[in-house]
């Protein structure tokens, strides 16, 4: 096998553009990772042989950051892999809606409402109680390949 | 008079039989898992009632249910243990003979699991009052067994008779022992009683035991009980030669040894790891006669050989019981040596040896017969338990003895005979080259640690411990047989599609045989070094002939492999330290001047000649793979820390002093091929192709993990250990393209973020060659400022945060993070200036950093640990001035980091992705612990000129504010990670103990946040973590006690009580755990290893709040309804308080003092105070 770096063949969907590549043996644990077009975050990384005398390649475990599902993906290590772009914008809170929406504070002073808690009755129930007591809390917002999510939550009226 | 509470009445029958039923009923439900928790219920509640023991010998005597009966022994044994302080001398003594007259009367029984549990109850019993029982008392029973053992009672009982006695023994020895709740002294008393007084009897009965029936197996010609008891008297003789003997050679010694009970003795030399796995018979010169002189060898032998002819009868064959019983006797007695034989020189224990040989000879003599005939079908086992012989017996001889053994009777020597068989061995495994364990595998495998025990160097000053000449030409065959097996092995695998077997699995899963490999190749070193020459130059010019022409992969797996013995045969690993030139090839090839020509020298180069072909590219891509090039940079890193530039003086003098021909120059002696690899000659040529190669693995190998893995840590890591290679490195341009490639070449970006880190700790670590301090730092200024500079630009650029997020940007800081880590922990004294500097100016960018990648973990793990690693370098260094700067920086670094992280939360609903992020708090929490232990050792630890106080520094303040910062992020459930759990109770511990008034400086909460994670870490499940708990309750309690009893507040409120958020009053801390740790020791589950530490903690508790004390101990005593239990509760409580002369201080000697009370306080009372 020939040593030399081929290039996968671009992906012309919406996400590509979001994306930077970076070689497969420089990603870790921890880091992010795009497979089957979906930002991912790398839970576990092996790395096995072709054949006795041949390449290393990487296996990677990985979860989607949005929806919580789990991919895997073979590549050899010295090939390109795409890396998302990943962002987290901390929003203040200012209201939340009966069906789990919020109204988020933008920095230019506009709203922002097209976001819902992604959470479980109870904690959801908490945060509610929480907000109504005078509670002053900031979400933080993740945005990778054109999708958004609220992913934490911090308290910051101490 | 103990009968007080004895149930007096007549046991009811009805009440009997309803528990006899609800047993019967419970064992039948859990094996038909029909409810089993109620089961189990049922069955645990009559192990824990008080006093069963009426209803368990009622279902043992009448039930039809072997389980119950087995269940009601078990209770039997749970409940006599626990309440055997207050059973009366005779019900012990009652119970005991109860089991035994129970097993005997049941001889006939089916249920085998029932007869061993109610022995084995009978035994525990017995061991657990050995030490109160009279002489008497322990004679009857004796009494008892051996009636039963000579078989005057029928062969059935005969069994059962050495069956018990199989559990005595193993009950005494400490390392099968059943724990019943004592500590190690009283096993360790109970083993040495028992082999002092007992044991040898015990051996003797089991010979007369299957003395008497061996005349009715050799003349039957089918199975018969005779065997059965036989088998199990076998099996006796052969548990106690396990015995680990302690008192075998002198009454003088055994006194010395018996001070010692907490480590067995080192009973040989433990330089041969081997050896240790085997353990030695040494049962000492009382055991001539039972084992030596009374003929006991000749019977066994003869009863064996009667078996053999019997194999092909009705229930006889080769690994039937009594067959394999007798030869693992067999094989054991071969081990026996030690003062058992007299002192003539050895003669006795060579008669021995050879007569036990000539036994076993016919397991495996003629080599070729047997191993066809295992071919063909028959078992290996006779042959297998041969080899084992054979290792037993080299374990306890010279080379010289074990090779002559054979000569008295055989025309050849042992030596001969072992190395013939092992080319039997070697040729079937080369014949069946499967993956399966075969029995050439098993056999392979017991005959190379019969060599290395024969040939790992002991003393080598006397002629004796050298292989004779013939030994020698066997061992030079032998290796090249192997060498002949492991490349037809190698070529064969070539097909095998196993991906996963790279490198370092292979060599540690090949590393032992390779060590053994080795050892033989040493042996004969002349013959064996040429030949791996040979073999090796072979394969190189095959490579350079084909030149592409056609697949060679065969060819490159056996070079793999010939690396790999190479490796092994040339050096020793180090292990961190630097290995000499192995002895074997310092000692041979005497005489030798021309250095050229020297067999080491010649495998040495044309191996490295071949490794330099690895640079030209053509070469590379077609041969070069991965794999090859892993072999050839492990080579090169082994072989480099022996040979490269090799520190001449160490070499000779360890040489003047195992020579025995000590007359010899050094240099005449073998090694004056060292100095060709030396500075002066060619060391800085060949120094300058193994960097160059390294170099080539880290650029030209994109991706490959492993091969890099081992080129930075092994190889390059290796070469700069040794400041005169380093002074020759830093000299060398190609090491000086390599640090200029690390600062400003792309591709070393790409390595892999760990291997960057140890290749910048490299070369930080070489500056220590260069010429003055000045010249070292200004190196290390000149690798770090590519890393300091990038992360002070890009902490300053006004879009950071827009850039800082793209994958890109996060990639660079990582990998400099990375760097400036190495780099930190390559802290020297001489570097230590250049170091400081490169982290000072990184300060501001790092705070910056933490704010920015706040959500971005492993960014954030990597700006904490650097931190750790730096200040872990630096803190004994720095004077005050630096020091204050750095402790303000760490300060605000933990503010900084908990203000972004407290009260927050994760929203992810997926599972995984929680536990991800739980697992990145736990690790930079356990990190940022760490930085405050690093803290903490300036304390300790100061090179410094003047005293840190001076400026207002006050350490504990600093690390107890740090505590304070981080506790609340430090939840009790990230105490579950036993990582975080131990690093935190740690420092906790030492914080407590070193500075305990600090406590008083900290805020409430998290004055109660230590509180309650005491409380958590009380109930951990992990031993340790609980005695740190411990130690750090400790120093709280006596800390209070010395302060208040100077006239001072000590913990002031803290003590005595303070209002809890709701307004409530609370006690106050020491009386919250003085009623924990009661409540610890005498109602829950833990070590008895935890008593010691717990009396530490409690006796300073009880000082402090005694009155507190006085009235828990009246309240457990009130709660105690038996009279009797009730006054021995008040007595003990009042021993524990005032036996041995206990006073009301802290000292040492009174630490002591109640730490032996509250032992004998626990043995007395927790027995019925758990029940309840």
């Amino acid at each position: 096998m020939s040593d030399e770096e081929h290039q996968f063949e671009s992906k012309a969907d919406a996400g590509a553009s979001k994306t930077y590549p970076q070689q497969a043996g420089t990603i870790r644990k921890g880091g992010y990772i795009v497979i089957k077009g979906r930002a991912c975050k790398v839970v576990e990384v092996s790395t096995s042989k072709t054949g006795k005398h041949g390449h290393a390649k990487c296996h990677f475990v990985a979860i989607d950051i949005f929806n919580g599902k789990k991919l895997e993906d073979i590549v050899p290590s010295s090939h390109n892999c795409d890396v998302p772009h990943v962002t987290r914008t901390d929003y203040q809170l200012i209201d939340i809606a009966e069906d789990g929406f919020v109204s988020l504070l933008t920095d230019n002073g506009n709203t922002k409402d097209d976001l819902k808690l992604p959470t479980d009755e109870t904690l959801l129930g908490q945060i509610k109680d929480g907000f109504a007591d005078g509670k002053d809390l900031v979400v933080s917002v993740m945005s990778a390949m054109g999708e958004e999510q609220i992913n934490a939550l911090k308290d910051i009226s101490k | 008079m103990h009968h007080g509470y004895h149930d007096n009445n007549e046991p009811d029958l009805a009440k009997l039989q309803a528990t006899m039923q609800a047993i019967e009923l419970a064992c039948s439900s859990i094996q038909m898992h029909v409810n089993p928790a109620a089961a189990e219920a049922t069955i645990l509640s009559l192990c824990q009632s008080p006093q069963p023991y009426k209803a368990c010998q009622f279902i043992l005597d009448n039930s039809q249910v072997p389980n119950a009966r087995f269940q009601a022994a078990a209770a039997i044994r749970d409940a006599a243990i626990r309440e055997w302080g207050f059973l009366s001398a005779h019900d012990k003594i009652k119970l005991i003979s109860y089991c035994l007259n129970y097993v005997m009367q049941h001889a006939h029984s089916q249920e085998g699991y029932v007869q061993a549990k109610v022995s084995s109850v009978a035994t525990q019993l017995m061991k657990r009052g050995w030490l109160e029982f009279q002489a008497t008392e322990k004679d009857a029973f004796f009494q008892e067994v051996r009636q039963a053992v000579i078989g005057s009672r029928g062969l059935h009982v005969q069994f059962i008779g050495i069956t018990i006695l199989e559990s005595l023994v193993s009950e005494f020895a400490p390392s099968t022992s059943t724990a019943i709740g004592l500590p190690r002294e009283f096993h360790e008393q109970c083993r040495t009683s028992l082999e002092l007084n007992y044991l040898k009897t015990i051996y003797c009965w089991a010979q007369e035991a299957a003395l008497s029936v061996t005349n009715n197996i050799v003349q039957s010609n089918s199975e018969i009980l005779e065997v059965k008891v036989c088998t199990a008297a076998l099996r006796l003789m052969l548990q106690i030669l396990n015995w680990e003997f302690q008192y075998s050679t002198s009454a003088v010694e055994s006194t010395k040894k018996s001070i010692n009970v907490f480590s067995t003795g080192v009973r040989f030399d433990v330089n041969s790891a081997k050896r240790s796995e085997y353990a030695l018979v040494q049962p000492g010169p009382s055991w001539r006669d039972v084992l030596i002189h009374s003929g006991h060898v000749g019977w066994l032998l003869s009863l064996y050989g009667a078996l053999r002819l019997k194999f092909s009868n009705h229930g006889y064959w080769l690994d039937c019981p009594i067959a394999v019983s007798a030869r693992k006797l067999i094989v054991q007695l071969c081990s026996l040596t030690g003062a058992v034989f007299p002192s003539d020189s050895g003669q006795t224990q060579n008669q021995h040896i050879l007569q036990l040989l000539s036994g076993i000879l016919q397991w495996i003599d003629p080599p070729d017969v047997v191993s066809n005939a295992i071919k063909c079908g028959r078992s290996e086992s006779e042959m297998l338990d041969g080899c084992r012989a054979l290792l037993s017996v080299a374990s306890v001889t010279t080379p010289h003895v074990f090779d002559q053994l054979l000569k008295s009777v055989r025309p050849f020597g042992t030596i001969t005979l072992l190395s013939t068989l092992m080319a039997e061995v070697l040729k079937d495994l080369m014949d069946t080259s499967t993956d399966e364990e075969t029995w050439s595998w098993v056999a392979r495998d017991i005959l190379l640690d019969t060599w290395t025990t024969l040939l790992v160097p002991t003393d080598l000053t006397h002629p004796s411990m050298l292989l004779p000449p013939e030994g020698i030409n066997a061992a030079a065959n032998i290796f090249a047989l192997i060498v002949e097996s492991e490349l037809k092995a190698a070529s064969a695998s070539v097909s095998s599609d196993e991906a996963e077997d790279y490198l370092q699995a292979s060599i540690s899963a090949m590393d032992e045989r390779l060590c053994s490999y080795a050892l033989i190749a040493r042996a004969a070193v002349d013959v064996t070094v040429p030949l791996l020459t040979r073999l090796f130059t072979e394969r190189f010019l095959r490579l350079h002939q084909n030149r592409g022409a056609s697949d060679l992969t065969e060819t490159l797996e056996e070079l793999y492999s010939l690396l790999l013995i190479a490796g092994h045969v040339l050096s020793d690993e180090g292990q961190g330290e630097t290995p000499l030139v192995p002895e074997a090839i310092q000692n041979h090839f005497v005489g030798l001047t021309e250095a050229e020509k020297h067999p080491v020298y010649i495998l040495s180069s044309s191996i490295i000649k071949f490794a330099e072909q690895s640079l030209d590219s053509e070469m590379r891509a077609s041969y070069f793979s991965p794999r090859l090039m892993e072999a050839i940079i492990w080579f090169l890193a082994r072989w480099s820390s022996t040979y490269m530039m090799p520190n001449n003086e160490m070499n000779k003098g360890v040489k003047s002093k195992t020579v025995f021909e000590s007359d010899l120059q050094p240099e005449q002696a073998g090694l004056v091929f060292l100095s060709l690899f030396g500075e002066h000659n060619q060391g800085k040529h060949i120094l300058d192709i193994i960097v160059r190669i390294a170099m080539t693995t880290l650029v030209f190998y994109p991706g490959e993990k492993d091969l890099q893995a081992l080129t930075c840590y092994q190889l390059l890591h290796g070469l700069v250990r040794r400041r005169n290679v380093s002074a020759q490195l830093v000299a060398l341009e190609s090491w000086g393209k390599l640090a200029s490639t690390f600062i400003g070449d792309k591709n070393l970006f790409l390595l892999h973020a760990a291997h960057q880190r140890s290749l910048s700790q490299t070369l930080v670590l070489s500056a220590s060659g260069m010429g003055n301090i000045e010249a070292s730092n200004q190196y290390v200024r000149d690798l770090t400022h590519h890393m300091t500079n990038y992360l002070v630009e890009i902490s300053g650029r006004s879009d950071l945060k827009n850039v800082s997020q793209q994958p890109d940007i996060i990639l660079g800081v990582t990998c400099l993070l990375e760097r400036l880590r190495g780099a930190s922990s390559a802290s020297e004294p001489r570097t230590q200036k250049a170091v400081f500097e490169m982290g000072f100016s990184v300060m501001n960018p790092i705070i910056i950093l933490l704010e920015v990648y706040s959500n971005e973990s492993t960014v954030i793990y990597l700006l904490i640990k650097f931190v750790v690693d730096w200040v872990d370098g630096q803190i004994i260094y720095l004077e005050a001035q630096e020091t204050a700067i750095v402790i303000n920086f760490c300060m605000r670094f933990l503010q900084l980091y908990s203000s972004y992280n407290i009260g927050k939360i994760s929203l992810s609903l997926s599972r995984s992705l929680l536990s991800e992020a739980n697992a990145e708090k736990y690790k930079d929490l356990r990190a940022l612990l760490q930085l405050l232990s690093n803290l903490c050792s300036k304390d300790l630890v100061d090179f410094s000129s003047d005293s840190i106080e001076a400026h207002g520094t006050r350490i504990s303040q600093v690390v107890y504010t740090g505590l304070q910062i981080v506790n609340p992020l430090i939840t009790l459930d990230m105490l579950k990670y036993p990582k975080l759990c131990h690093d935190y109770f740690g420092l906790l511990s030492h914080l407590l103990e070193v500075y305990p008034e600090m406590l008083l400086e900290l805020n409430a909460e998290s004055f109660s946040h230590i509180r309650e994670t005491l409380k958590f870490g009380l109930r951990h499940q992990d031993a340790e973590v609980v005695d740190m708990c411990l130690r750090a309750l400790n120093a709280l309690a006596s800390y209070h006690f010395k302060e208040t009893a100077a006239g001072k507040v000590g913990f002031g409120s803290h003590a005595a009580g303070y209002k809890d958020p709701n307004g409530k009053m609370q006690e106050g801390i020491l009386s919250q755990f003085t009623q924990l740790l009661l409540q610890f020791l005498l109602f829950e589950d833990y070590s008895t290893d935890l008593v010691s530490s717990a009396a530490d903690a409690l006796l300073p508790l009880i000082l402090c709040e005694h009155v507190l004390y006085q009235r828990l101990g009246n309240e457990l005593i009130e709660r105690q309804a038996n009279p009797v239990l009730k006054s021995r509760l008040g007595n003990a409580l009042h021993s524990l308080t005032s036996s041995n002369n206990l006073s009301f201080s802290l000292d040492r000697p009174n630490y002591q003092k109640f730490r032996k009370n509250l032992h004998n306080f626990l043995v007395e009372v927790r027995g019925f105070l758990r029940t309840m």
